[in-house]
C-alpha cells in the first residue's frame, strides 16, 4: 500500500516558480501521467518526491508520512530518466544491482534480483556490456530495470521513452502498462507526448507553468478539456479552432461557420453573445458529397498522410483553415473543391478571453465518446 | 574531409617540421650543452662538433664542483629531492583539499559560491612578488620560514585554484540525474560522491594534478625567498652554478635536463588526460 | 527524360584511406523529377546525411556523378551549385535578427527592399514567426530557430532545396498545420525537394516519394503509399509504418484447396486456393519457410476468426491501438472507434488475404503482396 500526496508544494529558483502550489493525491497502485510542454514543471516535480530536490513550501507525504526530514535515500522510490542516466563506469549488471546493494544482502540474493528484473525486461543477455556498448533501447530497459530492482513501491519514471526511436516508444507504450501492473507499483509518469499520457495514464495531471491546470482521466481531458491551451496539447492534428459568437434562437443555441448553422446542445448555453472559440477536431469533420445539407464548401491545399490516417490542410470559404483528418485507406477528394460536414456532438467551446470551456469538465458524461 | 594531393601533404609536412623545430630546438641545444665542457660551449662560431662528455652529469650526482679557481660543494641531488617532495606533497595537499571544494562548488549553488571560487581563482592572478614580501615577514614570526610546511603551504597558491577550478569544470559535467539515480537507489550523498562522481571525474582530477604539479615543480620565486638552501628545489639550486670564477653553462644543461625530464616523461605519459583537462578547463573556467 | 531535375548515377562515399575505409554509401541510383519532393528516410548511419552532404558539395563524390538540370555537380564548389539547405542545426547567423537571417539570401538578388520585406512577411506568416522577426536567434526557442532556418531555405530561388531535419523540433501543436502549409508552399513554387529524415510520419507526410536507405543502400524508392502496399523487402515493411507491420513466422503447406501457414503454438492461417494466384502458392511452397506481414489496419474482427487475447488497449482520442498475443506473438490492431476491449479480453480476428505480405525469411525480399507475386 503506497500512496502519494502533495499539499501546496511549491519551487522556486531564485525568481523562478518552477513548480507553484501543487497539490494531488495518488491512489495506491495508481498511475498518474504528469504531462505538459517542455518547462512546465514536471521534471522538478519528480526530483521533488524523489527527494534529490527540496521543496521551498508545502508538503509531500508517502504513505500520509511526511518526507520532509526524509533524504532520498531512505524515501524508498525507484526512479527511470529521460537521458536513462546509467553509471558509465559499470555493467549494466552492477547498475541494475545498484538499489539491491544496500543492506545486507547476499551476493546470490543480489543476483537473484538482477535477474528477475533483467528477464522481465528481456535485457539478461547484455548484463555483462558497459552502458556504452549497448543500443539506445537496451539502455532505456537497463535504466528501467534498475529502477524497478528494488522493487520500490512507489515509481518515478521521467519521460523514459523519450529518447528511443519511434518503433521502440510504440513497442514499450504497450509493454509497460502490464510491466507496471505486474509490480504492483504506484507510479509517477513524466511525459510530453500525448500519446503516451494517454495510453499509460489512469489519470492524467495537465501542468502549464508549474501549476496544474487538469487532472482527469484520459477521457475527461480530450473530451472536455478544461481550456482551449489543453485543448490543443491533445490530438494530432491539432484540433481547428476559430473565433465565434454564441447565438440563440428558437430551435436552440448555435454558431456560425462558413455561413453554416452549427447547433450546440443546452449545456452550452453560456456561450451566448459571448466572443468565443470553437473548437472542432480534426476526425469529427468529414468528407461528404457536393450539396449535403449542412456541409461547408472547402478547398484543399494539402494532403499529409499520418499514421494509420490521413490530414488533409484545407481552407473554407472565409480563407480559415481547416485539418481534417480521416482513417487511411478511405477515399477522399485529395485536391480541388470538397465539402465536409461537422459532427455537432463533438463540439468544444471555449470562453475567448479566458480560453476556459463553457462546460465544466465535471458535468460531462465522458462514456458518450466521439462520435463514430 | 577533401581530397589532399600530394603536395599539399608535403607542404603540410615541412610546416609541421619547422612548428617542432622551432619549438624543440632550445631543449635540443640545452642537450648538446650538457654533453660538453664550458669551453666548447663558449667556442665562437659554436658548432655541434664536439667530444661528448658526461662530466658535468658526473660534477651533479657526486656534487662537486671543479672550476678553474677552487672545487665547490653543490648539493643538486638534495634540490632534486626538494623539488620531487614539495610538488608531490603540495598536490597532494591541494587535491585533498580541492577535490572536495570542487564537487561543492560545482554542484550546489549557494549565495556567494561563485564569489568564492573566483575569490580562490583570483590568487593565480596577483603576482608572486607582491604576496611574498608580506608573507615572508609573517612567515619569520611564525617559524615558517625554512621550513617543508610553509613552502607547501604557499605552494597551495598555485596549485589549489588550478585544480579547484579544472575539476569543478569535470564535475559539473556529470549530470546530475546520474547521481540522483544512485542516491535513489539507496546510498547517501557521501558514498555517492565516492562511487560515482570520484571516478567519473577521474581523468579530469588526474589532469589537474598532473597540471599542478607541474606547476610547482616549475616554481621559483616562493622558494627563493621563503628558503634557504638545503630546502630549495632544482629550479632555484641551478643558481649555485652561478660562480665567482664563471657561469657553469655545462652543468646548468645538465641540471637543467635532469629537472625536465619527470616532467617531460609525465607530460608525455600524460598527454591525452592533459589536453581534456586542459582544454575543458579553458572552456569551463 | 526531360523532366529528371536531380540525376544520382551509381554513387559510392568512401571515408577514410584505403585499410580504414567506411563505405557509406553504396552504388546508389536515383532520379528525382523536377517539382517533386522527396525523402531520404533512414535511421542514423544509413547514408542519408552523407548522400545529402555530396548533393550540397560538403563532401566529395567517391564514385559515380551527380546531375542536377543536366549539369554534372561533382567538382563544383557548393556556393556555385545554387541549392538551397535548411541545417538539422538551424545554423542561423547569431549576430542579424530572424527577419534579416530569413531576407539573407534574397539580399544579393535583384528584388526591391520592398519586395523582399513582403516576401519575408509572407513566410513568416506562413512558419508563424511573424512577432519575433526582429528577435536573435539566442532569444527564441529551438522550435522557432527551426522555423526560421526552414524558412532562410524555402524564401529561396534555388534550383534545389535540401532540407535537412526540418521539423523534428517543432512544436506538436503546429505540426500538422506547418507540414500542410509548407507541402502546399513547395508545391504552388514548383520547388524541387529533398527531405533528410529518420522519422516516416513526416517523410509520409511530405513526400511524393520516399527513398528508403539502410546500410549505405538505397531499399526502395516509391511513393508512401506503395511503401505501404507493397514494400520491397521486409526492412522497409517494418520500417515505415506506425504501428508497424506485424509479422509472423511461418511454414507453407497445401491441402487440396486450402493453403496454410502455421505459426507457432499451433495456430494456423488457412486461405482458399484462389485467394492467392498460382505462382504465389508455387513460390511459397517452394520456399517452406516464410514471414507473413500484416499491417495493424488489415486485420479485423471476425466472430469466426481467431482468438487473441487482449494485452492492452490505447484509446487516443482518435483512435484505438490494441496489442493482442497471437500464436505467442504480439499483435497490433489499430481501429477508429474506441474499442471497448480491456487487457484480458479474447477479441476475434481475421487477416485478410488481400492485405498479407509473403517474404523469404532467408533473404527478407517480398514474394507477394496480397494475391499477387512480386515481379
Amino acid at each position: 500500500m503506497t500512496t502519494l500526496e502533495l499539499r501546496a508544494v511549491t519551487k522556486r529558483y531564485k525568481k523562478d516558480t518552477v513548480v507553484d502550489d501543487v497539490s494531488l493525491t495518488v491512489a495506491d497502485g495508481e498511475t498518474l501521467v504528469l504531462f505538459g510542454p517542455s518547462g512546465a514543471g514536471k521534471t522538478v516535480l519528480l526530483r521533488l518526491i524523489a527527494g534529490v530536490v527540496e521543496p521551498e513550501e508545502g508538503q509531500i507525504l508517502i504513505d500520509d508520512e511526511d518526507m520532509f526530514d526524509v533524504d532520498a535515500e531512505h524515501r524508498g522510490v525507484g526512479m527511470a530518466f529521460q537521458n536513462f542516466a546509467l553509471f558509465p563506469h559499470m555493467s549494466a549488471f552492477d547498475n541494475i544491482a545498484s538499489p539491491l546493494t544496500v543492506g545486507k544482502r547476499s551476493v546470490d540474493e543480489i543476483k537473484a534480483g538482477v535477474d528477475r528484473v533483467a528477464k522481465l525486461l528481456k535485457i539478461d543477455h547484455v548484463l555483462h556490456h558497459a552502458p556504452r556498448e549497448l543500443s539506445n533501447g537496451q539502455k532505456q530497459r537497463t535504466s528501467l530495470a534498475r529502477a524497478l530492482a528494488g522493487s520500490p513501491p512507489l515509481l518515478l519514471l521521467d519521460d523514459p521513452l523519450r529518447n528511443v526511436d519511434a518503433k521502440l516508444r510504440f513497442e514499450m507504450r504497450l509493454e509497460l502498462p502490464q510491466l507496471l501492473a505486474g509490480q504492483g507499483a504506484t507510479v509517477i509518469y513524466v511525459t510530453q507526448d500525448y500519446k503516451e499520457a494517454m495510453a499509460l495514464g489512469q489519470r492524467i495531471a495537465v501542468l502549464a507553468e508549474g501549476r496544474i491546470a487538469q487532472i482527469g482521466t484520459p477521457e475527461q481531458i480530450y473530451l472536455s478539456p478544461k481550456t482551449i491551451d489543453i485543448a490543443r496539447l491533445f490530438g494530432d492534428p491539432v484540433i481547428n479552432c476559430y473565433d465565434v459568437v454564441g447565438q440563440r434562437d428558437d430551435t436552440g443555441v448555435f454558431v456560425e461557420l462558413s455561413k453554416q448553422r452549427l447547433s450546440l446542445d443546452d449545456s452550452k448555453a453560456n456561450c451566448v453573445d459571448k466572443n468565443s472559440v470553437l473548437g472542432i477536431r480534426p476526425e469529427s469533420i468529414k468528407f461528404v458529397p457536393e450539396n449535403t445539407p449542412g456541409s461547408i464548401p472547402i478547398t484543399i491545399e494539402a494532403e499529409t498522410p499520418l499514421n494509420e490516417k490521413v490530414v488533409t490542410l484545407a481552407l473554407t470559404e472565409g480563407g480559415r483553415e481547416m485539418l481534417i483528418s480521416r482513417p487511411s485507406g478511405t477515399v477522399a477528394p485529395t485536391t480541388g473543391n470538397a465539402f465536409v460536414k461537422i459532427d455537432q456532438r463533438a463540439l468544444l467551446i471555449f470562453d475567448q478571453t479566458t480560453g476556459e470551456n463553457f462546460v465544466d469538465s465535471s458535468e460531462i458524461d465522458v462514456d458518450r465518446g466521439v462520435a463514430a | 574531409m577533401e581530397h589532399q594531393s600530394k603536395l599539399e601533404t608535403v607542404l603540410r609536412g615541412i610546416a609541421l617540421l619547422l612548428v617542432v623545430v622551432f619549438f624543440m630546438f632550445p631543449i635540443f641545444w640545452i642537450f648538446l650543452m650538457s654533453l660538453q665542457t664550458n669551453e666548447t660551449i663558449l667556442r665562437v662560431p659554436p658548432s655541434i662538433n664536439f667530444e661528448p662528455t658526461l662530466s658535468n652529469y658526473r660534477a651533479l650526482i657526486t656534487g662537486k664542483l671543479e672550476t678553474s679557481a677552487a672545487s665547490l660543494e653543490i648539493n643538486f641531488l638534495q634540490n632534486l629531492w626538494n623539488s620531487v617532495f614539495l610538488s608531490v606533497a603540495s598536490v597532494s595537499l591541494a587535491l585533498l583539499l580541492g577535490v572536495p571544494a570542487a564537487y561543492a562548488f560545482a554542484r550546489h549553488k549557494f549565495k556567494g559560491s561563485e564569489d568564492i571560487a573566483f575569490t580562490l581563482l583570483s590568487f593565480r592572478f596577483a603576482p608572486p612578488l607582491l604576496v611574498l614580501l608580506p608573507l615572508s615577514l609573517y612567515f619569520q614570526k611564525m617559524g615558517l620560514a625554512d621550513t617543508y610546511l610553509g613552502l607547501i603551504w604557499v605552494y597551495q597558491l598555485i596549485c589549489l585554484p588550478l585544480i579547484l577550478w579544472i575539476v569543478r569544470g569535470y564535475f559539473e559535467d556529470i549530470s546530475p540525474d546520474i547521481e540522483y539515480a544512485y542516491r535513489v537507489a539507496g546510498h547517501s550523498w557521501f558514498s555517492t560522491f565516492r562511487k560515482i562522481a570520484l571516478p567519473l571525474a577521474g581523468p579530469g582530477i588526474a589532469a589537474a594534478g598532473l597540471l599542478a604539479f607541474i606547476f610547482a615543480w616549475n616554481n621559483f620565486i616562493f622558494a627563493l625567498v621563503l628558503a634557504s638552501a638545503d630546502k630549495q628545489p632544482v629550479t632555484v639550486g641551478a643558481l649555485a652554478f652561478i660562480t665567482a670564477s664563471g657561469i657553469q653553462y655545462g652543468q646548468i644543461a645538465a641540471a637543467i635536463v635532469m629537472s625536465i625530464a619527470p616532467t617531460l616523461a609525465l607530460a608525455l605519459y600524460a598527454q591525452k588526460y592533459l589536453v581534456e583537462g586542459l582544454s575543458l578547463g579553458a572552456v569551463k573556467g | 527524360m526531360s523532366d529528371i531535375h536531380l540525376d544520382i548515377k551509381q554513387v559510392d562515399k568512401i571515408y577514410g584511406t584505403a585499410n580504414s575505409a567506411v563505405h557509406a554509401v553504396k552504388g546508389l541510383s536515383m532520379a528525382v523529377r523536377r517539382g517533386e519532393i522527396t525523402s531520404l528516410l533512414g535511421a542514423s548511419g544509413c547514408g542519408k546525411t552523407s548522400t545529402l552532404r555530396m548533393i550540397a558539395g560538403f563532401e566529395t563524390v567517391s564514385k559515380g556523378t551527380i546531375k542536377l538540370g543536366g549539369k554534372v555537380l561533382n567538382d563544383l564548389r557548393p556556393v556555385k551549385r545554387n541549392v538551397a539547405m535548411a541545417f538539422e542545426g538551424y545554423s542561423l547567423y547569431p549576430p542579424l535578427t530572424i527577419r534579416d537571417n530569413i531576407a539573407f539570401a534574397l539580399k544579393a538578388s535583384k528584388l526591391s527592399a520592398k519586395d523582399i520585406s513582403d516576401k519575408v512577411h509572407t513566410m513568416a506568416d506562413m512558419l508563424e514567426i511573424t512577432d519575433i522577426l526582429d528577435k536573435h536567434p539566442s532569444s527564441v526557442s529551438g522550435g522557432q530557430q527551426q522555423r526560421a532556418s526552414l524558412g532562410r531555405a524555402l524564401i529561396r530561388d534555388a534550383d534545389l532545396h535540401l532540407l535537412d531535419e526540418p521539423m523534428g523540433q517543432l512544436e506538436p501543436q503546429l505540426r500538422a498545420l506547418l507540414r500542410g502549409r509548407i507541402k502546399h508552399y513547395i508545391k504552388e513554387n514548383g520547388i524541387t525537394a529533398i527531405l533528410v529524415t529518420h522519422d516516416q510520419a513526416e517523410a509520409n507526410a511530405l513526400s511524393d516519394r520516399i527513398a528508403v536507405m539502410e546500410g549505405g543502400y538505397l531499399q526502395q524508392f516509391e511513393s508512401p503509399q506503395r511503401l505501404k502496399d507493397q514494400p520491397a523487402n521486409l526492412f522497409t515493411g517494418t520500417f515505415v509504418g506506425e504501428p508497424p507491420m506485424n509479422t509472423f513466422s511461418a511454414s507453407v503447406d497445401k491441402e487440396s484447396d486450402k493453403v496454410r501457414f502455421d505459426l507457432d503454438h499451433g495456430v494456423s492461417l488457412s486461405f482458399d486456393v484462389t485467394d492467392f494466384s498460382a505462382d504465389v502458392i508455387e513460390a511459397a511452397l517452394a520456399l517452406k519457410s516464410v514471414v507473413i506481414g500484416v499491417r495493424p489496419y488489415a486485420i479485423k474482427r471476425d466472430d469466426d476468426g481467431m482468438k487473441a487475447t487482449v494485452v492492452a488497449n490505447h484509446w487516443l482520442g482518435d483512435q484505438s491501438h490494441i496489442a493482442a498475443t497471437l500464436a505467442g506473438q504480439s499483435v497490433i490492431l489499430v481501429e477508429h472507434d474506441r474499442a471497448p476491449d480491456k487487457a484480458g479480453d479474447d477479441i476475434f480476428i481475421k487477416l485478410d488475404p488481400d492485405n498479407i505480405h509473403v517474404f523469404n525469411r532467408e533473404t527478407g525480399y517480398a514474394v507477394s503482396h496480397g494475391a499477387e507475386i512480386v515481379g
